[in-house]
């Protein structure tokens, strides 16, 4: 095997596609992160009256596939609107047997479980296995290779690139579908909401008075190849990935981000670049109190004393926590705003805190970052970075 | 070649591959789910615990001793752990949403209805619970994956857990399987016995994988016949039937949802 010890070995992300609360297609999803749009709204799709918070970014319709039918579980159906989306921009050209699924999630296909307990007992549960959108999408996408379902929380989709990644530098797949889902649903806003996660505000990563996130959902997937095997129209690469574990406390970060620097830094490491390569974070930016500042600290001791210089964004402002979605989301983005040499705006930044010293603003901007840094953290103190370059 | 250091492995059956009955059918009698006794794991740090979190730790802790490794050679960062389920969140779950329904699922062990179905018990719904315990009590800092599936997963994990060695990300990595059933057996259709199992096996040092689908080895057969059906551990039970019979080497595979996957590893 010739590779350097700790480098991971670089590959394309050929396309991309998405299913979200700012748009059902990767262009209407880019255009309003870019214009500020925000895709936060009254939760109508179940109830919540009995909940502190109601709001989130809900998906109000779903659009028809343009073959086949959607599944009746929304964690599938979401799953085959953003594979929908990746294939109308790139095709699966591989022997099936060496196409590779690897989707993350936090909740897989709970809301079915919720559903089947609610109207007829746990025999009827099976669909509420976390695995089954994945195996959804494979079928869908007649893929034979493996088929594997990350769980790393909200790092999911941070993870399932990076499995995705692996799977090809082991030559077990010649292309990867990878990303990864969630659902909102009414387990997962009891949670969050008795937790007292949610803001009853407006979400504001890294703002002065940010007071808590809101939860949304969509599905985000990433077409992978090996750089050789790649066509050279591709999004970008993703250059090295790691991931670690806080070893603190099974639902609150450690305080001290130790195990975020731990992941950043092995995703520097196994791209082969250090700190001052990074043009742009795209920060896990929840926008509770605890997460941003932890974050800040990181970066700050990533970056050095470029930290305050590095563009940083959080796009939870605009489109809520997406979960499992909301790494692969994030990698997208980065990829995006190299390509058109804009830096989406954080939403609802709009007071800077003398906690988060870095360098966010409210609207978009003009940048194109060349190496990109993107963040995850987790239930489960589960960490992901992933270290992306775009094209230009 | 990576290898297997050693397997912690505690089933329904008793603690060791010495417990496993000749016949797994045969010893469950008319038992749809043999159960596994939940360690007794006390204390401050284990009060909101579920039994699938105490079952994953006191199998680390077989692994380590079957692996003569005490707890500082795997603290920090360089050790990586990587969890595979496919059923272990299932009691958690529908204990939660049962909170709600009205129709609590029956939880044993460290977890009553009434607490499992409370805010505080939330984070203990994602599968991330188990291993996050698990890294808490051992101080694991390094590489963290978390699969859901079967045995083909298994198998998955051990490859990713390779790969993670073979990188240089790691210098020792623990593959973690967890299965319950007891809570939601209802929902499970397989024909054998269910075995309630946790299993964790301790690997070292790198190399090639020889990782991919294949056809059921004759230890997949074995696993079946003398542990039952225990999902995403039967490849982890397979290595330490493997290891127990003194092979060198052992080629596992494992079956989930149609898809079978191998991979050979020193034992």
């Amino acid at each position: 095997m010739s590779r350097t010890l700790g480098r991971t070995q670089a590959v394309a992300v050929v396309a991309a596609g998405v299913a979200t609360p700012l748009g059902l297609d990767l262009d209407t999803f880019w255009s309003a992160l870019c214009t500020g749009v925000d895709g936060i709204s009254a939760i109508e799709r179940f109830r919540v009256d009995d909940l502190r918070v109601g709001r989130g970014g809900e998906i109000k319709k779903l659009r028809t596939l343009r073959h086949g039918r959607l599944p009746r579980c929304r964690a599938s159906a979401l799953l085959l609107l953003a594979a929908d989306d990746l294939l109308a921009r790139a095709a699966l050209t591989a022997d099936p047997a060496r196409v590779a699924v690897v989707v993350g999630t936090a909740l897989g296909g709970v809301e079915e479980g919720e559903r089947a307990l609610g109207e007829g007992g746990v025999r009827a549960a099976a669909g509420g296995l976390y695995d089954s959108p994945a195996q959804a999408l494979a079928e869908r996408l007649a893929a034979r290779g493996p088929v594997l379902t990350v769980s790393t929380a909200c790092a999911s989709g941070a993870t399932a690139m990076g499995v995705g990644a692996d799977l090809l530098a082991a030559n077990a797949a010649d292309l990867v579908v990878a990303g990864g889902y969630d659902v909102l649903c009414r387990f997962v806003m009891r949670g969050f909401d008795a937790l007292r996660s949610l803001t009853r505000e407006r979400v504001r990563p890294f703002d002065r008075r940010r007071s808590g996130l809101l939860l949304g959902e969509g599905a985000a997937l990433v077409l992978l190849a090996r750089d050789a095997d790649a066509p050279r129209v591709r999004l970008g690469r993703l250059l090295g990935h790691a991931s670690s574990s806080d070893g603190s406390h099974v639902a609150a970060p450690d305080p001290e981000g130790r195990g975020l620097e731990h992941a950043v830094r092995g995703a520097l490491a196994a791209a082969g670049v250090g700190g001052e390569a990074v043009d742009f974070v795209s920060a896990h930016g929840t926008g509770t109190p605890l997460n941003d500042k932890i974050e800040t600290a990181v970066l700050r001791r990533v970056l050095g004393g470029r930290a305050g210089a590095v563009p940083v964004n959080s796009i939870k402002g605009a489109l809520g926590h997406s979960m499992g979605a909301a790494a692969t989301l994030e990698a997208i983005m980065c990829l995006l705003a190299s390509r058109d040499g804009v830096v989406p705006g954080t939403a609802g930044y709009e007071e800077a805190d003398p906690a988060c010293e870095l360098d966010v603003r409210g609207v978009a901007r003009a940048a194109r970052p060349r190496v990109s840094l993107s963040t995850s953290l987790g239930f489960g103190g589960c960490n992901a970075a992933l270290v992306l370059e775009g094209t230009s | 070649m990576t290898r297997v250091l050693g397997v912690g492995l505690l089933t329904g059956w008793g603690a060791g591959v010495a417990a496993l009955p000749e016949d797994a059918r045969r010893a469950a009698g008319e038992r749809r789910v043999v159960t596994a006794a939940t360690p007794p794991l006390a204390g401050e740090r284990f009060r909101r615990a579920t039994r699938e979190c105490l079952l994953g730790v006191a199998a680390v802790e077989a692994a380590l001793r079957e692996s003569g490794l005490d707890r500082a050679a795997v603290a920090g960062p360089r050790t990586a752990l990587v969890y595979v389920t496919a059923a272990a969140y299932g009691a958690s779950n529908y204990a939660f949403i049962g909170a709600e329904t009205a129709r609590p699922a029956r939880a044993e062990g460290g977890l009553s209805e009434m607490r499992s179905g409370s805010a505080l018990y939330f984070p203990y719904t994602a599968p991330s619970a188990v291993p996050a315990e698990v890294a808490i009590e051992y101080g694991l800092t390094g590489g963290y994956v978390i699969l859901v599936g079967g045995a083909a997963a298994a198998v998955d994990a051990l490859w990713q857990a390779g790969t993670l060695l073979t990188a240089g990300r790691a210098d020792t990595a623990l593959v973690l399987a967890v299965e319950t059933f007891e809570e939601c057996a209802a929902r499970w259709t397989t024909p054998r016995p269910l075995v309630e199992a946790a299993a964790c096996a301790v690997l070292r040092g790198g190399g090639e994988l020889e990782y991919g689908p294949g056809d059921a080895s004759a230890l997949e057969t074995l696993v079946a016949r003398r542990a039952g059906e225990t999902l995403a551990c039967g490849p982890l039970v397979g290595l330490a039937l493997a290891r127990a019979a003194g092979a060198p080497r052992a080629r596992v595979t494992g079956r989930w949802r149609g898809r079978r996957a191998q991979i050979a590893l020193a034992t």
